[in-house]
């Protein structure tokens, strides 16, 4: 199996963390024999290989963080520069992530791109969802480093089983979103212990980043 | 006050526009505007919070927003959904929230910077017209707002 993966990302790829699921991915793809290429749309340069590749290939996954509530406008641009119409038949999947943990918030994000492969002349592969990625980037201490390369880890397994299966439509990559909203006990906790917690983490990235205004500062009020 | 971004070209629905949406408001006609996509930088939620690192015609824009009541988008479509030209104009949206996170109505949401903002979508051409209310919803519920609709344009 060869897969093209295009990453629909806008963040530069050193700091993507779709970037680096995507690395995960690959890993499993490659330990179960299949080779993948990868382009990313934060490069403008990549564009017409990654057109390309679309066009040319039977096995093509899009990988994307969630933005606000569907796919990030500078994958909706390059979508829009793709043919509709295709000569050999393909399969297009999807790697859907984002900040936040809870399944729904991904729902219509992925209602869209269930609809996007038959446009496309395309037959529908699934769409692999998990929230949380946000610590991908700021994992900083050795607790959120240990959860974080766990998180990579199940998208290895997640790139072994793209390969046996030849889609995401199995039970495992059904159940890889996890929570679909938080049971009452963790917005119970998060009231009394993990919301200051949070907090404080976001403070500490801030300041790493040079900082040096309040986090809710408002700098366009008068 | 409303605030509309009108993502389709300059001139081409405006009385549209000021028949479907009542009241004061000020119409921002975006197409010949420098606006770069977002690029996930969240300098804007850690570094210099409420200011987008890109420096373009949209900072004028959230100028306008943070004394805005409603927001209207005004975009063409495309597989479904708004194209890439109203979508750009929304993902810029990120410095009106924070990096604070809170339940609301039971769901993780980020918090408003300024102040509870609703949002509604006219558009034009075919869409699926439950997948974009269904968005509005989400989109006014991650500004703390409420959906003003979503109302397809009649044709030029």
């Amino acid at each position: 199996m060869h897969v093209v993966i295009i990453n629909g990302s806008p963040r530069v790829q050193k700091n993507s963390n779709t970037d680096k699921i995507i690395q995960s991915f690959g890993k499993g793809l490659q330990a179960s024999g299949a080779t993948y290429e990868l382009y990313s749309l934060s490069n403008r340069q990549e564009w017409d290989a990654a057109r390309e590749a679309f066009i040319g290939h039977d096995q093509i996954i899009f990988a994307l963080p969630l933005f606000v509530e569907c796919v990030p406008g500078i994958m909706l641009e390059f979508l829009e520069s793709l043919p509709t119409e295709r000569k050999s038949p393909a399969q297009l999947s999807f790697i859907l992530h984002g900040g936040f943990d809870e399944g729904h918030q991904f729902r219509l994000g992925e209602r869209f791109l269930q609809s996007l492969p038959e446009q496309f002349g395309c037959t529908y592969g699934g769409c692999l969802i998990q929230g949380g990625s946000f610590l991908i980037r700021f994992r900083d201490d050795e607790k959120m480093k240990e959860t974080m390369t766990k998180k990579l880890d199940a998208y290895i397994k997640m790139g072994q089983s793209f390969v046996s299966n030849g889609h995401f439509m199995t039970e495992e990559a059904r159940k890889f979103i996890g929570y679909e909203k938080n049971p009452w006990i963790v917005h119970l906790l998060f009231l009394i212990f993990i919301k200051r917690l949070v907090r404080k983490n976001f403070e500490r990235f801030a300041q790493q980043w040079g900082c040096t205004r309040p986090l809710d500062d408002k700098p366009y009020l008068l | 006050m409303t605030i509309v971004l009108n993502t389709l070209e300059e001139g081409a629905v405006s009385g549209q526009i000021s028949t479907l949406i009542n009241g004061d408001m000020e119409v921002i006609n975006t197409s010949d505007m420098k606006i770069a996509h977002c690029m996930g930088c969240n300098l804007c939620w850690l570094k210099t919070p409420g200011i987008c690192a890109i420096k373009d015609d949209y900072e004028g824009i959230l100028k306008k927003l943070v004394v805005a009541e409603n927001l209207w988008l005004v975009s063409d479509t495309r597989f479904g959904f708004v194209d890439w030209r109203g979508k750009k104009v929304m993902d810029r949206i990120v410095p009106m929230l924070n990096m604070y996170v809170e339940f609301r109505e039971g769901l993780e949401r980020h918090e408003v910077r300024y102040h509870p903002l609703n949002f509604g979508l006219l558009y034009k051409g075919k869409a699926d017209q439950d997948f974009l209310e269904e968005w509005s919803r989400r989109v006014a519920s991650n500004m703390a707002g409420r959906s003003l609709g979503v109302i397809k344009m009649g044709e030029e």
